[in-house]
């Protein structure tokens, strides 16, 4: 007689009674209040003060305690749409962004694809005098740059032979914004650039070697490709925050001059807000910055996610 | 046309060398495969080869053509990466064809060559994949694919396999033979697992700490290990070695150590030697009736089809492997024996095999070369 063998046993799950809820909760909680500080502090810093922004934009107020706000609709906002200097502060500030890609993708790239051979400790002595002039102060920063552009003893103008003036003339003040901001980004960029590229696997390039690419080929159908979500955070970066870091030099050499040629939106709903004291104006000018720059993010993050190679 | 040959390559990082004066020639078709534990130098000479980097001393050749100093895009070779190195933002068809295309081939003839690789190795669904959404054994195929795809020179492979599953490789192993059959290309395999080693080359080099220690078939180097080294790599357990010393009694020799007495099979009159003598854990025969090793068994380990057996023999360990049921068991005292013909003598510092030479004839130019084959004088 044949007799199967038997399967190993298979016993009902026994019942385990569980913790009690108080007990389960406490257990739950640590995570929970790590993060209980730095939501606190945002909350009060960055929500209530975007809510309360929102809400000002549907009033009409001058900034004193003494005066009360007056309610106007959307008065603010069609405001905004009618006003000259709104159009052109858009265009200042594209202008802005436009002038300062140069120095936060193009020769970043350029910088990192040549320097990539530099090894050891070469490579971070040069690393660091790059990223110098993050270190900076703007203000400080700015003072320097007005003897070197002075139009009578500035160093520019000695080498060039020219009496430019320019950081107040309209011509050249805008110009001259873009690049000393692009001077103080440059280093952060390439320093982006070479981690994007540090990033990327060795045996790539070395296949490619392999397989028969030159170096212009390797560059151009491995590295780009491989480093396009770093400079889609780099493009992300220089659009979202240009005109943010423009803010510092703009006030402490031009004040948006000379006649509103380096005035871009930053600087006008700043003017708006504390040189005209528009609330109003001010906020809703802000707000619709908000929304705007908020929807170019979504974009690009969109872009960046689509672009991430995740290799392995 | 496949023919490699490597003269003293050294190659120093800083004052580490990776790869210590060796001299190999692999003749074209040959499945030539690098043998040795982590750090040996096999992955730095298998990347010497392949141009990726650069020999401090030595020369290389591919066809009696002097590659030393030829940028590896100019070397005509293929290699096979650990990691497959797929370019992650490539199709399976771009992978494959991207050797071509680099070297600016016309597009019908991309086409036509990968739709020929695609289908050897099975590929044809998956070409418009990119490599995240492939198995490991799918990219393995299209690492492959992509070495395969343009004829080349020789094909050089660094541990393909190590990032397969157990099954898997067995499988690829089969089929990387059957590859090689076909092709009749020359292939350098770089691998630290014996049994890739024994199963798929044709010649198998050893290295240990950069210098070649054996080359020669998988039988060669299993039967006839040319030092301790070796013989102490391969199999599984490995080969049992033992400090004994040899002497004559009457006019046979003898090996004997604590608790062990074997003849050696042999006539001859010798002073009594220090060597190291080894045994094959398989060559050893339990319940026999002319044993010449004594010893207890410590540990028993069921292999399924096999059993180990650790005994200690005087002051030695000594596996003994065999069909099971050995009949042993821990704690049992255990006679052993052995064919005069199955054991191995090592000189005892270099650790060279030594070779019973019948007439000591004058040689007219005595060798000191420590790497030479002793002679047991």
């Amino acid at each position: 007689m044949f007799v199967e063998v038997p399967a190993p046993a298979v016993v009902a799950p026994p019942r385990v009674a569980r913790p009690s809820v108080p007990r389960r909760l406490l257990r739950a909680a640590p995570p929970y209040l790590y993060v209980a500080p730095a939501l606190a502090l945002l909350v009060i810093w960055t929500y209530r003060p975007l809510v309360q922004t929102a809400q000002l934009s549907f009033y009409s107020w001058n900034l004193l305690p003494t005066s009360p706000a007056t309610p106007v609709g959307l008065d603010n906002y069609a405001r905004l749409f009618t006003l000259p200097a709104v159009g052109a502060s858009v265009w200042r500030t594209l202008e802005v962004i436009g002038g300062l890609l140069p120095f936060t993708v193009v020769i970043p790239v350029l910088v990192g694809l040549l320097t990539q051979r530099i090894q050891g400790r070469a490579r971070a002595v040069y690393q660091a005098m790059v990223f110098a002039p993050l270190l900076v102060a703007p203000v400080a920063s700015a003072t320097v740059w007005e003897w070197l552009l002075d139009p009578g003893a500035g160093l520019l103008n000695k080498i060039l032979g020219t009496s430019t003036n320019w950081l107040h003339d309209a011509t050249w003040a805008q110009p001259a914004i873009i690049v000393i901001t692009g001077w103080h980004l440059l280093g952060f960029a390439v320093l982006v650039v070479a981690a994007g590229l540090a990033n990327i696997n060795r045996d790539y390039t070395e296949a490619a070697l392999i397989d028969g690419a030159s170096r212009g080929q390797i560059t151009r159908w491995i590295t780009l490709p491989l480093l396009s979500p770093t400079l889609v955070f780099l493009v992300l970066m220089t659009v979202l925050l240009s005109a943010q870091w423009t803010f510092p030099l703009i006030d402490t050499i031009t004040q948006g001059g000379p006649s509103g040629a380096t005035t871009n939106v930053y600087y006008l709903l700043w003017d708006y807000s504390f040189h005209s004291f528009d609330a109003g104006l001010g906020t809703s000018a802000g707000i619709l910055l908000f929304v705007v720059f908020g929807l170019v993010a979504l974009v690009l993050v969109w872009l960046s996610e689509k672009l991430a190679f995740h290799d392995n | 046309m496949g023919q490699i040959r490597i003269r003293a390559a050294t190659k120093r990082f800083g004052a580490v060398t990776a790869v210590d004066g060796v001299t190999l020639d692999i003749a074209d078709g040959e499945f030539l495969v690098l043998l040795g534990p982590s750090g040996c130098g096999k992955s730095t000479l298998l990347r010497a080869i392949a141009g990726l980097a650069q020999l401090d001393e030595g020369q290389l050749e591919l066809d009696g053509r002097d590659i030393t100093h030829v940028p590896p895009r100019d070397r005509d070779l293929a290699m096979v990466f650990q990691s497959y190195a797929l370019y992650p933002h490539l199709s399976v068809e771009r992978n494959i064809g991207f050797p071509l295309r680099a070297r600016r081939r016309p597009r019908k003839e991309i086409d036509r060559k990968v739709t020929d690789v695609a289908e050897a190795l099975e590929l044809t669904e998956l070409l418009r994949r990119r490599p995240r959404e492939l198995s490991g054994g799918q990219r393995q195929r299209v690492a492959l694919g992509r070495a395969l795809v343009r004829d080349p020179g020789a094909f050089l492979m660094d541990e393909p396999l190590s990032n397969l599953d157990a099954k898997l490789r067995a499988s690829t192993r089969y089929e990387l033979v059957e590859l090689h059959r076909r092709l009749r290309g020359t292939f350098v395999y770089v691998t630290h697992d014996q049994v890739e080693a024994m199963t798929m080359a044709t010649r198998i080099a050893i290295l240990s700490g950069g210098k070649l220690e054996q080359v020669g078939t998988p039988t060669e180097v299993y039967d006839e290990p040319a030092s301790t080294f070796v013989a102490g790599f391969l199999g599984s357990p490995p080969m049992n070695l033992i400090r004994a010393k040899v002497s004559s009694r009457g006019r046979m020799l003898f090996a004997a150590a604590p608790d062990i007495n074997l003849p050696l099979g042999r006539i001859g009159v010798v002073p009594e030697t220090e060597v190291v003598l080894g045994i094959r854990p398989e060559h050893l025969r339990p319940h026999d009736s002319r044993p010449g090793i004594e010893g207890i068994v410590r540990l028993v380990e069921n292999l399924g089809a096999e059993e180990v057996a650790h005994c200690d023999v005087g002051t030695a360990r000594v596996a003994v492997r065999g069909p099971r049921p050995l009949g042993l068991a821990p704690g049992d005292p255990v006679r052993l024996a052995v064919e005069p013909d199955h054991l191995h003598l090592f000189h005892p510092t270099t650790g060279r095999r030594l070779l019973w030479q019948d007439d000591p004839a004058p040689s007219p130019s005595p060798r000191n070369d420590a790497t030479e084959q002793g002679v047991l004088a």
